[in-house]
C-alpha cells in the first residue's frame, strides 16, 4: 500500500497549501513507517476476519498476514433475508478473497483453524500442521447452542431450519416456503438476548410475509419471541400494520411468546405455559455461543461468549489473542456484520501499534443497522460508540432509530441506502462489486 | 433525491465554510494523529467504501473532496441543519467537531 505513504506526503502537500497547517501540525507518523516485522494469523474469513486481514496490512505492509477460512466463497448472511423475500439471487451474496491475496497479498489458507495452542503460540490446521504467530485474531462467529432448546438439535435443523448461518440452510428455508401451502402457517422462534442481528428475526418475518403476500396470501406469519421488546420495534409494527395488515402476528414472552420445545418432525412448537402452534414452515432461530474455536483458544468465558479489552480487543483472559465480531461481549454494540468490521480495524491497529511498541490511538466504532420491511420500505438504526471509564458507551446524543413519522419517500430513500451500504461494506471487507 | 441531499449540502457551505474557519481556529489544538484520523474515518468507509472511494450507489463518494466543504457537509449534518438528511445527521452527532475536521481532512487527502 505505498499510495498510503504517498497519500501522507500529499496531505501535507494539500494541508500547506490551504494553510490549514494547524489541522495537520500533529498528526504523527503513520505506525507502519516503523515497520516491525511479524507474524499475523487470522481465524475466520468473515466479515470481522476478512477486514481484519486487509487493515493489518494498509496499517503495516511489512507485516506478515495468514487468513484460515475453510471457504472459498462466502455467503454474507446480510441480504438473505431479501433472498428468502424473492428481492435477489442467492449467488448475489456470495464473496471470494481474491482482492486480499493479489492485492494486500494476505495469505489465504482454505482450510479450519482445528486447534489453538496460547502457551506456544500455534494454530493447528486441518491437515495437522501448524503456524506460529507473533499475534492472533479470531473472528468465528457463532455457533448454535444445539442442547439449549430441547428437540432442537442438528437433526432438527434439517427439517426447521434456523437459516442463521447462510448457505444450505438458507436454501432449504426458501425450498420449504416456496413449497408451503397458500393459508399454512410460518412460524418464527426468536431467541433471549443476545444474539447475532438483533433486528435479523423482524426483517426476516417482513421479507417472508413479502414472499406470501405476493404467492400465497391467505398464509400467516407467527412471530413466537423469548424478549418483550425488540430492536426498532415500534418501526417495525407501524411498517407490519402498514403494509401487511394483520398478516404478521408477534407474540411476546409475556404473552407466552418464548417457545420451550420442537418437535421438527411434526412441524410443532410449545411455549412456556403449554400451548402448542402447528406449523407449514418452522424457522427456528436458536440461542447461540462464540465459534467453537474461542473455546478451544480459551477465550470464552461462562456465558460462552468472549470478554475482551475495549480499548484493543484483546481477550482479556489469554494475550496476544484478539478476538472481534459476534463472538465477542461488547455490548451496547449489537453483533452485527458492520460492527464486526468496525471492531476488526480497531483489533488492526492495536496490533499494529503493539507490534511497533507504539501508542494504540483511541478506539471509535460505529454501528448501522438497515432492515428492509418491504421493497421500497427500509428503515435503521445507528450508533457511534467508545470507551468511556473503561468501558464500551455509546457517545451520548449519536444515533438512534430512522424517526417515526417519516414520509414514504425518506423509507424508499433508506431501502436504497441499504442496497448501499451492502455495497461498500463488501467492497471494503472482501474488495468484492456486484455482479 | 441524493442530488438534491447535496445540492441542499453545497448550499450550506458557503454559509458553513465561514462558520468552519472559526471551528478550526477554536479546535483547541486537540492533536488527532493520522493514526486516530484513519481508524475515525474507518466506520465512514462501511457505507462510503475504502477511503470513501465507493460511491456507484444511492450513497455519495467523499474521497478528496476539499476540506472545507467535507467539514461543513459535516458540521451542518451535526447541527441538523441539511434538509433531507436519512443518517448522516444521527452518525455526526458521535463526533466532535475537532473528530469531524480530522475525517474531513482524511477524506480530502485521498488521491488515486
Ligand atoms: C438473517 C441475518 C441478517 C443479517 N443482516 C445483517 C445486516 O443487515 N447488517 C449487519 O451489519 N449484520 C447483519 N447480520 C449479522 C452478521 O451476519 C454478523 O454479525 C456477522 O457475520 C459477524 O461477523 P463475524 O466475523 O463475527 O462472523 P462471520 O461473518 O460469521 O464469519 C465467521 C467465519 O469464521 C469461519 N470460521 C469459524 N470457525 C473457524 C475455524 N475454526 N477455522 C477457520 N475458520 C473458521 C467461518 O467459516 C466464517 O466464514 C445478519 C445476520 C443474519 C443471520
Ligand atoms: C450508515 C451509512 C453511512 C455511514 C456509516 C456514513 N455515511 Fe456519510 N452518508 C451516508 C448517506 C446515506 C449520505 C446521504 C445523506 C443522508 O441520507 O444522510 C451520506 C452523506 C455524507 C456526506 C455528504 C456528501 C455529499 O456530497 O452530499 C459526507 C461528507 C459524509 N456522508 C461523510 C461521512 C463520514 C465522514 C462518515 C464517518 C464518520 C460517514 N459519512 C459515515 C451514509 C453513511
Amino acid at each position: 500500500m505505498k499510495h498510503f505513504i504517498t497519500n501522507r506526503r500529499e496531505t501535507l502537500k494539500l494541508l500547506g497549501a490551504t494553510g490549514a497547517v494547524a489541522a495537520l501540525g500533529s498528526w504523527g507518523v503513520p505506525a507502519w513507517s516503523n515497520g516491525g516485522p511479524g507474524h499475523v494469523v487470522v481465524v475466520g474469513g468473515g466479515f470481522g476476519g476478512a477486514t481484519a486481514a486487509k487493515y493489518l496490512k494498509r496499517y503495516n505492509p511489512a507485516l506478515q498476514v495468514t487468513l484460515v477460512e475453510p471457504v472459498e466463497r462466502f455467503y454474507t448472511c446480510p441480504f438473505t433475508n431479501l433472498y428468502l423475500g424473492g428481492l435477489r439471487e442467492f449467488e448475489s451474496v456470495g464473496h471470494d478473497y481474491r482482492e486480499l491475496k493479489d492485492r494486500y497479498g494476505v495469505n489465504v489458507l482454505h482450510t479450519t483453524a482445528q486447534d489453538i495452542d496460547a502457551a506456544a503460540h500455534t494454530v493447528t490446521l486441518g491437515d495437522g500442521s501448524t503456524l506460529r504467530y507473533d499475534r492472533l485474531v479470531l473472528s468465528p462467529g457463532i455457533e448454535i447452542r444445539w442442547d439449549a432448546l430441547e428437540g432442537y438439535g442438528e437433526d432438527a435443523a434439517e427439517k426447521a431450519p434456523h437459516a442463521w448461518k447462510a448457505g444450505e440452510q438458507t436454501l432449504l428455508l426458501k425450498r420449504q416456503l416456496e413449497a408451503m401451502d397458500d393459508g399454512g402457517v410460518f412460524i418464527l422462534s426468536a431467541p433471549a438476548n443476545p444474539f447475532r442481528c438483533p433486528p435479523g428475526p423482524y426483517e426476516r418475518v417482513s421479507m417472508v410475509a413479502h414472499y406470501l403476500k405476493t404467492h400465497k396470501p391467505r398464509s400467516k406469519v407467527l412471530l413466537l419471541d423469548s424478549k418483550d421488546g425488540f430492536s426498532k420495534q415500534g418501526l417495525f409494527m407501524d411498517g407490519w400494520a402498514e403494509v401487511y395488515g394483520d398478516m404478521i402476528e408477534w407474540v411476546s414472552l409475556s404473552d407466552d411468546g418464548r417457545v420451550v420445545r420442537v418437535d421438527a418432525d411434526r412441524l410443532e412448537v410449545e411455549t412456556e405455559f403449554g400451548e402448542r402452534h402447528q406449523a407449514g414452515v418452522l424457522n427456528v432461530v436458536p440461542p447461540q455461543k462464540a465459534g467453537w474455536i474461542a473455546d478451544r483458544a480459551g477465550v470464552t468465558d461462562e456465558s460462552g461468549w468472549v470478554p475482551i479489552k475495549p480499548a484493543t480487543f484483546e481477550s482479556t483472559q489469554v494475550s496476544d489473542i484478539y478476538v472481534v465480531g459476534d463472538a465477542t461481549v461488547a455490548a451496547p454494540m449489537p453483533k452485527s456484520g458492520f460492527v464486526a468490521n468496525a471492531q476488526a480495524k480497531v483489533a488492526a491497529m492495536a496490533i499494529v501499534s503493539s507490534l511497533a511498541e507504539r501508542e494504540m490511538p483511541p478506539a471509535s466504532w460505529a454501528n448501522t443497522c438497515y432492515s428492509i420491511i418491504a421493497p421500497g420500505y427500509g428503515i435503521s438504526v445507528a450508533g457511534v460508540y467508545s470507551v468511556q471509564d473503561g468501558a464500551i458507551a455509546e457517545v451520548e446524543g449519536s444515533g438512534g432509530i430512522s424517526p417515526r413519522d417519516a414520509d414514504p419517500d425518506f423509507r424508499r430513500r433508506e431501502a436504497e441506502h441499504a442496497v448501499g451500504w451492502y455495497n461498500a461494506i463488501c467492497q471494503d471487507t472482501w474488495g468484492t462489486r456486484p455482479a | 433525491m441524493i442530488k438534491s441531499v447535496q445540492n441542499n449540502a453545497r448550499a450550506l457551505v458557503v454559509g458553513a465554510l465561514m462558520l468552519a474557519g472559526t471551528v478550526l481556529s477554536s479546535a483547541q489544538a486537540e492533536e488527532i494523529s493520522y493514526n486516530h484520523a484513519s481508524m475515525l474515518a474507518g466506520s465512514c468507509f462501511n457505507c462510503h467504501g475504502t477511503d470513501g472511494r465507493y460511491g456507484e450507489d444511492s450513497i455519495p463518494s467523499i474521497a478528496g473532496q476539499p476540506a472545507g466543504v467535507l467539514l461543513a457537509q459535516l458540521i451542518a449534518f451535526k447541527r441538523d441543519e441539511t434538509p433531507n438528511t436519512t443518517v448522516m445527521n444521527r452518525i455526526a452527532k458521535g463526533y466532535t467537531e475537532a473528530e469531524l475536521e480530522a475525517l474531513a481532512n482524511y477524506f480530502a487527502s485521498i488521491r488515486d
